[in-house]
Formats: structure tokens, C-alpha cells, sequence
């Protein structure tokens, strides 16, 4: 798979703030591509560079072997989603979805067939076409700005964070319909948001952005098992990370691994009980403190003397596990990640 | 007891002035203007012979000229006030309270101080601008001060902020990221204006021109002031009519043939206009 899109060294500020700090990446075709990060790391000015509706200070974009920097949104085969939809408010559901190919003098008739080929792709029945969007509920307008972008035929469409203040329910379904959209279309989607879940579930690639820079890019998997620093992993989900020092885990006063200095993290589901007898590289006595139940598994809040730590059980083996009980813990290592910061 | 409705009860200070100050004049008006010529009761047999002379002496041509310049001035002020309201809405914090301060200003001096200040502006010879650059330059140029582009000048320039407010009040109705998603979606500036920005700004536009038109369809300083001798405007005709003519029949019917005028353009636009989008922001 080629690249479809790439950024060189992108850099952006406002005033005193710098949101986009040296940026490099480069999007393959047909992937599913997410940028997360928490708000103010830049992800939105990056986006929004992407779509050519904001230009970068210092570096190049490129579309393909073509360099795009100065090109403007309207000539971009690129389509955005936005957060807030931007639905045209005075329009019918048609008249929005039709809207990029009325501005090409397509014919009225003829945008109306593509129109309700669109509303077809994204499961809109055909009697919502002259609508109101003003009269749609959220997950349907939802439908009506995805119709309207794909309606432009763009090799590439952006998502700025367009499920955010979607309720908890509807947006797990709508995660799944984007996905299968994707699958189904072919095109590139360059996705955005702050939720680690929807991009671990959504995902073909990740890029994690802190602080105006990218930390790390990678498959879900990649980031997940093996982030690039401290921040990555615990911003990847619930993580125990351990602090080196003087060859030990200083919180567990156990010897380290050979030589390594900086952190070491362990997902919760990486930790087990020991039966007796049973070998682990890092073991250590724990007190079980409180249990939470998240239906096919269950997290255990394990208390070493010194600190918590997460554990996850699957809900099969939980039996022998008992809040208040006295246990060997422990871990090996080559579950675990190696960080230097 | 039923209580009288406390909806109604606060309404009738209004009511009861609308009354007196709006409805009674107008129907007195309506009834003069149906009098025999030059009598001042109102217990004459009614008659259309008003309305008749009306149209026979030509008096449809200082209606149409106010119209005319109504809509000149309306469609001026629009063009002019658009890009401004633009600007406006898209500056932040003191520079845009400095020049709408600027623009709301002149509207705290008299509309004829401000316009014979225009006219001293405007002289020949001695006047501000042609006696600046005949100091300064040592050329004479002439004027314009007592024509119609004077008139239309003092009309655009009293009516202006009629039209800029309402219209920055619509101007700043349009979202932002429509105008961004329809760029986006392949819009020119052209295309984007005409399909987004235009429609989401009308009722902004509609009340700002509705209340220039109907301003300046009844206002007679600026042609006395600047347009001289040049134009007589219907408010002129009807003037003169009840002053110096004593001809109260035949003004009354004037003043109803230019409240009809302003009623045929007002009310189609009105029923278009959601009003109640523009008072809910």
C-alpha cells in the first residue's frame, strides 16, 4: 500500500501557543487512520492542515507525489465530517447531501439518484430526503454529514471528532457502522478524537499526539503492548508502570531487569496469582483491596504495602480470587514494556 | 369574578397608545382623503374625486421618484453594509465596539444638523471640500450639492445604519463551520455566499432594508437639504398640499397612496421573515 497522504516537518501556532511542533506522517491508501490525543495536542489544527482549511506555518503536505500545502479546501479531493456535523440548517436532508455536486453544475435529477444511492450506503431511508435536518435526530443527522461527504466522491475523509457528544449507546453502534463504511468504500478516512476505545476499536493505524508532536504511530496492537513512553501507555488505557532505579523496582524492592533504568509497564491483564510453586519473572505478596466487575472480566485493585495495582482477570478464573485475601502476585517480563520516559 | 387576563392587562398601555397615536390618525386620515376637494370636516359626502385628481395631476411622479429613491438607497446601503457587517462580525473585542461606536455615533445628532453639515461639505467654491483643495491644490472643481445624486448621498449616508445593524445581527447567524464545510464541499466564494451565507443572513438582510426603505420611501430633509429644487419627493407634494394649498382632502389621499406603496412592499417580506430566529439569539 502506497502513501496517499504525508505531512514534512508541519508546524503551526497561534500567538503564543504552539499546537503543531515538527510534524511527519505519512497515511496510507484505504486505511483507517486515527490521530487521538488529549484536547490541546494539536490533533484538530493537524486535521484541519489535512483538509486545507488552515495553513501550516513551516512544512509541506503532500497528496501523494503531489505537494498540496497551498491548495485550497474547495480544490482538495478531500472531504471533512465535522464535530458539530456543520449541517446546512435552512436545507432539506437532499438539498445537504447533493450539495457538493449542485456546486459542480451537475443536473438536478441526476443528483437526486446520487443522492439516494448515498442515503442507501449510510441506511437512510429514502423518505427521509426532503427532510429537514433541523427535524433529524442525532444519530440521523449523523448519517446525513456521512452521506453528504461521501456525496463528494473524496479519495480522503476526515473526521473531526464527529461522535463526541453522542450519547454512550448509539455511538458504540455507530463506531461499528463507520468501521463496515470503511470496509465498504475503500477510501482513506483520517479519523480524530480524544476516546482511546472508539480508535482501538476502529482503527487500522494510530498516531498519538501530546503536545502539538507525534509520540507514537502504530496498529492498535503496537500501541497498546508496546507504547513508545509513559504517556502513551497510560493514556492507551489502564497500565501499572514501575519506576526503575538503582537495578530494582523501587516499589516492589524487587532486582530489575539487567541494567535497565527509566519505567516498566504492565497491563492489569498481564498480572496473575500465583498457585504455589508456579514460576514468575517478578512475584510479590498482595493484598486483593476492592473488585470491579466489567462483565467478561473483572479488575482487582491489588494492594502491595506501597501502592495499587490493576489486575485483570477473565471472568472464567475469577472464582478463586477473594477481596481481603493475602496472595503471591507476579509477572514475567517479557509481558511487560521497557520505557525510557 | 373571572380575572381579566394579566396578558391583556399589560398589553394596554400599548394598545391604548397604538390607539390614539396610530390607528385613530390613520382612519381620520383614510376619511379625509375621501372629502370633497378643500373642505375640512369631515361630515362630507364621501367621493374618489381626490384620488382621481391624484393621478390626473401627475402626482404618481413624486411617488415614484420617493420609491425610486427608497430602493436605491435600500439596495446602496445593502452592498455597502454587507462587507462591512462581514468585518465586523468576524473582529473580536475592541477594535469592533470602536468602529461600531464610530457608525452608531452620528445617529446621537440631529438627522439636519448632520446633513447641513453634509451640505457646508459639499458647496461650491467656499464650501469645505471644494474650498480645501482650491487652497490647497489650487483647483476648482465643481458640485454636485442641489441634484439628485446629493439626495441619494444624504439618503445612503442617514440610513446606513438601519441597514448594518439588523444586518450584523444576521451576519453573525451564520455558523461559522457551514461556511467551512460548504468551501469543503467544493463551493466558490461565490457559491458559498449564494447558498450558504446569503439565505442564513436574509432575515437580517429583510428587516435592515424594510426599515431603510420605509425610512427613506418618507423622508424629505435630505431633498430639501441637499436636492434643492432638484426632485419633489411625494412627503414634498403632500407637504405642500395641507400647508400651502389647504388641500387637506387631496394630501390625506396622497398620505394613503403612499401608506398602501409602503404596505405592498412591506408585508410580503415581513411574512417571510422568521423573526423570531433573529430575537432568539
Amino acid at each position: 500500500m502506497g502513501t496517499i497522504l504525508s505531512t514534512r516537518a508541519v508546524s503551526k501556532r497561534f500567538g503564543d501557543v504552539i499546537a503543531l511542533d515538527d510534524v511527519s506522517l505519512e497515511i496510507r491508501e484505504g486505511e483507517f487512520f486515527t490521530i487521538v490525543g488529549p484536547s490541546g495536542s494539536g490533533k484538530s489544527t493537524l486535521l484541519r492542515i489535512l483538509a486545507g482549511l488552515e495553513t501550516p506555518a513551516a512544512g509541506r503536505v503532500r497528496l501523494r507525489d503531489t505537494d498540496i500545502t497551498d491548495v485550497p479546501a474547495n480544490r482538495r479531493p478531500t472531504c471533512m465530517v465535522f464535530q458539530n456535523l456543520a449541517l446546512f440548517s435552512h436545507r432539506t436532508v437532499g438539498e445537504n447531501i447533493e450539495f457538493s455536486q449542485k456546486m459542480k453544475g451537475v443536473p438536478p435529477h441526476e443528483r437526486r439518484e446520487h443522492a439516494l444511492d448515498m442515503m442507501r450506503i449510510v441506511r437512510l431511508p429514502e423518505s427521509y430526503y426532503g427532510r429537514r435536518v433541523t427535524h433529524c435526530s442525532g444519530g440521523e443527522q449523523q448519517r446525513v454529514a456521512l452521506a453528504r461527504a461521501l456525496a463528494s466522491d473524496p479519495e480522503i475523509l476526515f473526521f473531526d471528532e464527529p461522535l463526541s457528544s453522542i450519547d454512550y449507546r448509539l455511538r458504540k453502534i455507530l463506531e461499528v457502522e463507520m468501521k463496515d463504511l470503511h470496509r465498504r468504500t475503500g477510501k482513506t478516512f483520517v479519523y480524530i478524537t480524544h476516546s482511546l476505545e472508539e480508535a482501538m476499536v476502529m482503527s487500522d493505524r494510530i498516531a498519538i499526539m501530546k503536545a502539538g508532536r507525534i509520540v507514537q504511530t502504530g496498529t492498535p496492537t503496537d500501541i497498546y503492548y508496546r507504547p513508545a513512553n509513559r504517556f502513551v501507555a497510560e493514556f492507551m488505557g489502564e497500565v501499572n508502570v514501575f519506576e526503575l532505579a538503582n537495578g530494582q523496582i523501587a516499589e516492589l524492592g524487587i532486582a530489575a531487569p539487567t541494567g535497565a533504568t527509566g519505567y516498566l509497564a504492565v497491563r492489569p491483564e498481564f498480572l496473575r496469582k500465583l498457585n504455589d510453586g508456579e514460576r514468575a519473572d517478578v512475584r510479590f505478596p498482595a493484598t486483593v483491596a476492592n473488585d470491579y466487575m466489567l462483565g467478561s472480566r473483572t479488575h482487582y485493585h491489588l494492594d502491595t504495602g506501597k501502592r495499587i495495582l490493576v489486575a485483570e482477570v477473565a471472568a472464567g478464573q475469577a472464582a478463586e480470587i477473594i477481596v481481603g485475601a493475602k496472595a503471591e502476585w507476579g509477572f514475567d517480563l517479557s509481558d511487560a514494556a521497557l520505557l525510557d520516559e | 369574578m373571572r380575572r381579566p387576563n394579566p396578558g391583556i392587562l399589560t398589553m394596554l398601555p400599548v394598545l391604548v397608545f397604538l390607539l390614539a397615536g396610530f390607528v385613530i390618525p390613520i382612519l381620520v386620515v383614510a376619511l379625509y382623503s375621501l372629502m370633497p376637494p378643500r373642505t375640512f370636516d369631515l361630515a362630507g359626502s364621501p367621493t374618489f374625486t381626490n384620488y382621481a385628481t391624484a393621478f390626473a395631476e401627475g402626482y404618481w411622479r413624486p411617488l415614484m421618484w420617493s420609491a425610486l429613491g427608497a430602493a436605491a438607497t435600500t439596495l446602496i446601503c445593502l452592498v455597502l453594509a454587507w462587507p462591512t457587517a462581514r468585518v465586523l462580525a468576524h473582529l473580536a473585542g475592541r477594535w469592533a465596539t470602536l468602529v461600531t461606536l464610530l457608525i452608531a455615533l452620528p445617529i446621537f445628532i440631529s438627522e439636519s444638523v448632520r446633513l447641513f453639515g453634509l451640505a457646508l461639505f459639499m458647496m461650491p467654491g467656499g464650501g469645505i471640500l471644494a474650498g480645501s483643495i482650491d487652497a490647497l491644490f489650487g483647483v476648482s472643481i465643481g458640485t454636485i450639492l442641489y441634484t439628485r445624486l446629493a439626495a441619494l448621498l444624504g439618503l445612503v449616508y442617514i440610513h446606513f445604519p438601519f441597514v448594518l445593524f439588523p444586518l450584523l445581527l444576521g451576519v453573525s447567524l451564520i455558523p461559522k463551520d457551514q461556511v467551512e464545510a460548504a468551501r469543503d464541499l467544493g463551493a466558490s466564494g461565490w457559491q458559498v455566499f449564494r447558498e450558504i451565507e446569503a439565505p442564513l443572513a436574509a432575515p437580517g438582510a429583510a428587516v435592515g432594508a424594510l426599515l431603510c426603505f420605509v425610512l427613506s420611501l418618507g423622508a424629505n430633509a435630505e431633498m430639501n437639504i441637499l436636492g434643492g429644487q432638484a426632485v419633489t419627493v411625494i412627503t414634498n407634494a403632500i407637504e405642500q398640499r395641507f400647508n400651502y394649498a389647504q388641500d387637506w382632502p387631496l394630501g390625506a389621499a396622497l398620505t394613503v397612496l403612499t401608506v398602501l406603496l409602503t404596505a405592498a412592499v412591506v408585508f410580503p417580506v415581513l411574512k417571510r421573515i422568521d423573526v423570531d430566529r433573529l430575537a432568539r439569539r
